[in-house]
């Protein structure tokens, strides 16, 4: 275990130092944040002077997206999510860390056997003392939480991507009711990439536009988050907190999971997600939840709540 | 006497060093002057690097509306101006009257409960504290007192609690206890890390506002 952490330290000593000031170049600047991928608007000139740092922060990791996919994407941003929103879509790799309740060798291997049965698992690593796996793959979520929960054990999520990658690598939104409820999760994958992820329910069968708003002020609810989110560099069609539609069926129940071109998550914290009772988010809306900083992979082993004795597994 | 001499040199230094960051800043009102002539020298050019600087430091606002798994709810709204102090406007209800421990969390995922939220925010690295203590996490905002009627009101004033910059508060979550926060000083196993204030009423995270 310590073995491996120190493995992990040392892999990301080195390119820590790039990733920061690619960060840091990414989120000051923000009027010229497409630093890496051809795009039909014309790039600033004083960009390709940067261009290096995000290219070689980008090369280094194994989930970059492949410039031709990425290309493709960018050119059907108005596509991408819609497209994607069928269930088991292949999503970019990211590492994704769960708590499992794991007592014994035996668990560790029942663990390992069962993921490996899955496509889209690239490596699994289990560290028994802490109660931590870890798995870089493709699959959505809920896929892996059910996987683990098959396993007769109980799992919960607790970090997402690498945070020495990126100043944020995940956030969460939480819909706490008291009708409509749900939890959606952002991850940064690369500086151009970015994975969301959606359960909901309470909603009324049928369609529902969702978006990505400016602001996280729920004194009114939906009402009070001001516009769709749209960085000023941006020049689709569509606004990049435009997430489309989602499709809730006869329970209500709906589940969504895509990648994002261009999104960046440190750039969300704060602002909300908002679901409309229309397809058009013609209507006020329905539900709102602020946008949160949440725990990247390694970031919180906490497994008591100190404050009220309540362990992770009785936590809700 | 040597030693009132002592505990008094010692105190003064302990005062010093709280104020020493900003003071190494401006070393002396004489330092600082030349700065100050320096820009009124510098004609239009400077002026307009001025009024920029003023743009990019303007005030910044964000709002936490608070919810519990109980009737307790509440809005907290919190202001700053340039880089100073950030004034936190407090009002909760249906808690049960007297002190409650009041603190901002690391992460502002409550997914898994307290415990997606990380420790209290910590970014110094120190052990819990009052407010006005020097040795405190930035998240250790103290007690908000609750009336009869179960409602509690408080303005805080804070310097390290900033809504920009990698110490920005916006998308943590602010947790109201069910318990007194001992401020780290009750002797009890937990007071130095959580200040034993039980468990949590409600919570909710800071989010972006519009000016």
């Amino acid at each position: 275990m310590v073995g491996f952490l120190r493995a992990l330290t040392a892999a990301s000593a080195v390119p820590a130092a790039a990733a920061v000031a690619a960060v840091a170049l990414s989120t000051n600047s923000s009027s010229s944040s497409r630093l890496r991928l051809p795009s039909p608007a014309s790039l600033p000139s004083l960009s390709s002077a940067y261009a290096a740092a995000p290219a070689s922060g980008s090369a280094r990791k194994p989930n970059a997206v492949p410039p031709m996919a990425a290309a493709a994407a960018a050119a059907t941003a108005t596509a991408d999510l819609s497209a994607a929103a069928d269930k088991g879509a292949a999503l970019p790799e990211l590492m994704t860390e769960f708590m499992v309740d794991m007592k014994c060798e035996g668990c560790v291997t029942a663990v390992k056997n069962k993921f490996q049965t899955l496509e889209g698992i690239k490596n699994i690593e289990v560290d028994l003392n802490n109660q931590v796996v870890r798995v870089l793959g493709s699959l959505p979520v809920n896929t892996m939480l059910d996987t683990l929960h098959q396993t007769g054990r109980d799992a919960r999520l607790i970090g997402q991507g690498n945070p020495n990658d990126f100043l944020v690598s995940a956030a969460v939104a939480e819909f706490k009711g008291p009708v409509i409820f749900g939890v959606v999760r952002l991850a940064q994958v690369n500086m151009e990439l970015a994975i969301v992820e959606a359960t909901f329910s309470g909603l009324s069968p049928g369609k529902h536009g969702w978006s990505i708003n400016e602001f996280g002020d729920l004194t009114r609810g939906a009402e009070s988050t001001g516009k769709v989110y749209n960085p000023s560099d941006y020049r689709f069609n569509k606004p990049l907190g435009d997430l489309g539609t989602l499709e809730a069926g006869e329970k209500g129940e709906a589940q969504f999971s895509a990648s994002k071109e261009k999104l960046k998550v440190v750039d969300l914290i704060g602002r909300s997600i908002a679901l409309y009772a229309t397809e058009d988010r013609s209507d006020p809306g329905i539900a709102a939840a602020v946008i949160a900083r949440s725990a990247g992979v390694g970031e919180n082993y906490k497994k008591l709540c100190t404050c009220d004795g309540v362990t992770i597994w009785e936590s809700s | 006497m040597q030693a009132i001499l002592a505990a008094a040199m010692a105190a003064q230094t302990l005062l010093f060093s709280a104020t020493a960051p900003p003071a190494s800043l401006f070393q002396s009102p004489s330092s600082a002057r030349p700065f100050h002539s320096l820009r009124l020298a510098a004609g239009p050019g400077g002026a307009a690097a001025a009024r920029a600087l003023v743009v990019a430091d303007a005030t910044k606002k964000a709002v936490a509306v608070l919810k519990g798994t109980s009737q307790v709810e509440g809005v907290v709204t919190l202001t700053q101006d340039d880089q100073g102090p950030t004034t936190v406007n407090v009002r909760v209800t249906g808690l049960t009257p007297g002190l409650h421990g009041f603190h901002l969390h690391e992460f502002g995922d409550t997914t898994n409960g307290c415990i997606s939220t990380g420790p209290h925010f910590n970014p110094n690295n120190l052990t819990h504290g009052a407010p006005e203590d020097e040795v405190r996490h930035a998240g250790d905002l103290g007690n908000i007192v609750a009336n009869a009627e179960g409602v509690a009101e408080a303005t805080i004033v804070d310097k390290q609690i900033p809504l920009s910059g990698p110490n920005s508060v916006v998308g943590r979550a602010f947790v109201v206890h069910e318990l007194e926060d001992d401020l780290g000083k009750g002797g009890h196993e937990l007071s130095l890390s959580t200040g034993n204030a039980g468990g949590r009423l409600a919570c909710g995270v800071v989010g972006l506002t519009p000016l």
